[in-house]
């Protein structure tokens, strides 16, 4: 839409007003001839009619010029005597004269009446764009994701350009071309200041006040004729103090982030300190008391045999456990990244099977892997962690020689993993603290572990959007179902069509 | 065996490198002993071995400066042991050259396993370059550029076919994402992690017997992929 707010006449204007100056005449023209046949007065409606279609379309001004040149005509022409602007008779006098009256009066209601519908208009255009921005802001996390959304506002509302925040405690702006005086100055004022740009642009510093956080201004570059107009003043001003609010809540958000990551970190912290003294010291005491046992020369040669593989076993166990607490402190400590890739689940799985058949010889483990997967988005190493948490989950929990069965399947919104053993089950009251941090199933057990594996598992799932979940089944045995949301698949063929 | 085969352990840590000697020597090989990089270079270069189990932590250098010193000159397989927490490291010694790894902790079988599968590749007298690869069922006549399954052929793209190829030519060696993609599509295709997950599965599709369990083609996550004939 054209800025309305110019005060230049527009080609539509120019051409009314080229219309009022013609209309009349040419109407005179076409009725003289038959000037004997028609009354007057019917005559005097003819312009009239001509000044109101004038106003309708082309506003005050044109129908004026309309209203006076009619006036004018109907005078000269059809008034007796003709061709000459005397009138005679007063009666005729009586009819121009409303003539033009009513012309006046119609064309200035018609053109008041046209101005309130353009300015309803235009309010009703400004209010939506109001109201999708303060939608988009609703779902804003981010003071990233605010300023985006304030950028794509000024450029469609305003043509604006450059939009940034400039913080008033940020010490000095990130580029040169801000001022940090201004922004200051148009927060303490509580008004937008200007200040000139390159190529006759303004840069424009709007103030964004909000109770939390910090104070800032909103700077965008824009033609300089951008905030003339008082209407737009307003609209851009109430955009500002939607724009505030959401940074304000970003803000709040940001804060409750940062409090929650420093709680967790803390906790995490305490655990791992409990474990390391007491899951870890556990396993070293008895390998200590196993080595001290093989130095006494007097032990049988079977017992020997017998302490030497345990002492293996044991070790095997704490270093697997290390790794456990090594993942959980990477994964809980600091923002995780993902090295996200799409693969083939089946793949990921593929390996964990692999090891697991090497692991675990004497155990039958059945696949069953559905036709229609589609490739996911993953961190597949860190999946793999998952997939090998839970499967060793399944065999420790589960009694030597059972199977466990592993699929996968394709449901509307996810691909789906389920691992599910034939073992004793999960009690229902531990179901539901399975995957907290050092929870065990059996907390005085002789099965070795410190209770992260199934945290770490749940971790990973759901910093990919995933969900883990177990249950008891019903023929007997646990099983663990893991939920990857499907995502938008990029399209494979096209890629291979390039390649 | 003809010779005594050699193994030179590059390792720091004493404890570790005692017993990997006693595990080596226990079953044939001569060993030397290195720890540090500079040490290890000099033994190499006057007593050349038929392997090299490398450590990547060493005390002077990173293990990775001498993989890529090392392979302008020798071809000689090297077997990383690296901790857990290197998992970078390992990617990064399997481009500069290294031919497999071994997470710490590992025990001697595995070891052992994993020394014999290298030397069978890289026997003390370079093998006879051959036009021929073959495993499992497949024949590979890389003269015609044709794979035969049982005698008849199967229909394989041009990248398909190069991929193949070069994982066979390759056996149990652990190739990065890396060096597959400079291998058969040239340094353009660097990045594109993804092209190469596709084409593995369209391999799988037509060489293995269950594409979901993989006998041949073994996906090494996070690394890249092992072929095992």
């Amino acid at each position: 839409m054209h800025s309305a707010c110019r005060y230049h006449p527009s080609p539509r204007t120019l051409a009314g007003l080229v219309l009022a100056a013609t209309a009349p005449l040419l109407g005179t023209l076409a009725i003289s001839p038959h000037s004997a046949a028609v009354d007057l007065s019917n005559m005097a409606l003819m312009y009239v009619l001509i000044v109101v279609v004038m106003a309708v379309y082309f506003g005050r001004f044109a129908a004026i010029l309309a209203a006076m040149l009619s006036a004018l005509s109907f005078a000269y022409v059809f008034v007796p005597p003709y061709f000459s602007l005397e009138i005679t008779e007063a009666q005729h006098l009586l009819n121009a004269v409303i003539m033009l009256a009513v012309a006046l009066l119609v064309s200035h209601l018609t053109s008041r009446l046209k101005q309130h519908a353009e300015s309803a208009e235009r309010k009703s255009v400004e209010s939506t764009k109001l109201y999708e921005l303060a939608q988009q802001l609703a779902g804003a996390l981010s003071r990233e994701e605010v300023v985006d959304y304030a950028a794509m506002f000024l450029s469609r509302s305003l043509g604006a350009q450059k939009t940034r925040i400039v913080y008033a405690d940020s010490g000095k702006a990130d580029d040169a071309s801000v001022s940090h005086a201004l922004v200051e100055q148009c927060i303490k004022r509580h008004r937008f200041l200007t200040a000139p740009a390159a190529d006759g642009r303004k840069l424009f510093y709007l103030p964004l006040s909000s109770a939390g956080g910090s104070p800032g201004a909103l700077v965008f570059e824009a033609e300089s004729s951008a905030l003339e107009n008082s209407h737009t003043v307003k609209h851009v001003e109430t955009a500002a103090s939607v724009l505030a609010v959401a940074l304000e809540r970003s803000y709040f958000v940001d804060r409750a982030r940062k409090t929650e990551i420093e709680h967790t970190a803390e906790t995490l912290r305490n655990s791992i300190l409990s474990a390391l003294s007491h899951d870890f010291r556990t396993p070293l005491t008895a390998l200590i008391g196993m080595a001290d046992t093989l130095l006494d020369a007097r032990v049988s040669a079977d017992r020997q045999q017998y302490l030497l593989e345990s002492i293996r076993k044991q070790a095997l166990s704490i270093s697997e456990q290390m790794t456990n607490l090594l993942d959980m402190a990477k994964l809980t400590t600091g923002p995780q990244h993902l090295a996200k890739a799409w693969q083939a689940i089946e793949e990921v799985l593929g390996v964990t099977i692999r090891e697991a058949g090497a692991h675990w010889p004497e155990r039958p483990i059945t696949v069953q892997i559905a036709a229609d997967l589609v490739p996911v988005n993953i961190d597949a190493v860190l999946m793999e962690r998952v997939f090998w948490n839970v499967l060793e989950n399944a065999a420790k929990y589960s009694p030597a020689g059972t199977p466990i069965e592993v699929a996968a399947v394709r449901t509307e919104t996810a691909t789906e993993i389920t691992i599910a053993d034939s073992g004793p089950g999960i009690p229902p009251r531990q179901l539901e603290h399975l995957f907290e941090r050092f929870a065990r199933g059996q907390t005085e057990s002789d099965i070795p572990g410190c209770g992260l594996g199934l945290a770490i598992a749940r971790t990973i799932v759901e910093a990919h959007g995933g969900k883990i979940t177990a249950e008891n089944r019903p023929e007997g045995g646990c099983c663990f179902r893991i939920c990857l949301p499907l995502g938008d698949l990029p399209d494979f063929d096209a890629m291979e069509a390039t390649s | 065996m003809t010779a005594r085969e050699s193994i030179l352990v590059v390792e720091d840590e004493r404890q570790i490198r005692e017993f990997i000697v006693s595990a080596l020597t226990g079953v044939g090989f001569s060993v030397s002993e290195a720890s540090t990089v500079a040490h290890a270079a000099s033994l190499s270069a006057t007593h050349p071995p038929s392997l090299i189990l490398l450590d990547l932590g060493l005390p002077d250098r990173s293990g990775i400066d001498f993989i890529r010193d090392y392979r302008a000159w020798s071809a000689t397989p090297i077997l990383v042991l690296s901790a857990r927490a290197e998992e970078r490291d390992k990617v990064d010694a399997l481009d500069a050259g290294a031919d497999d790894y071994l997470t710490k902790p590992f025990g001697i079988a595995e070891l052992r396993a994993r020394i014999r599968a290298l030397l069978r590749r890289h026997p003390l007298t370079q093998a006879t370059a051959s036009a021929t690869l073959r495993f499992g069922d497949h024949v590979i006549d890389c003269v015609n550029r044709i794979v035969r399954r049982n005698g008849l052929p199967i229909h394989l793209s041009q990248i398909e076919y190069r991929l193949l190829a070069f994982l066979a030519a390759n056996p149990g060696r652990v190739l990065t994402h890396r060096q597959l993609l400079t291998q058969v599509w040239g340094s353009r295709a660097l990045e594109s992690h993804q092209y190469l997950r596709v084409y593995v599965g369209h391999l799988r599709q037509k060489i293995e017997a269950s594409p979901a369990q993989p006998k041949h083609i073994l996906t090494e996550i996070g690394i890249g992929y092992r072929f095992e004939p």
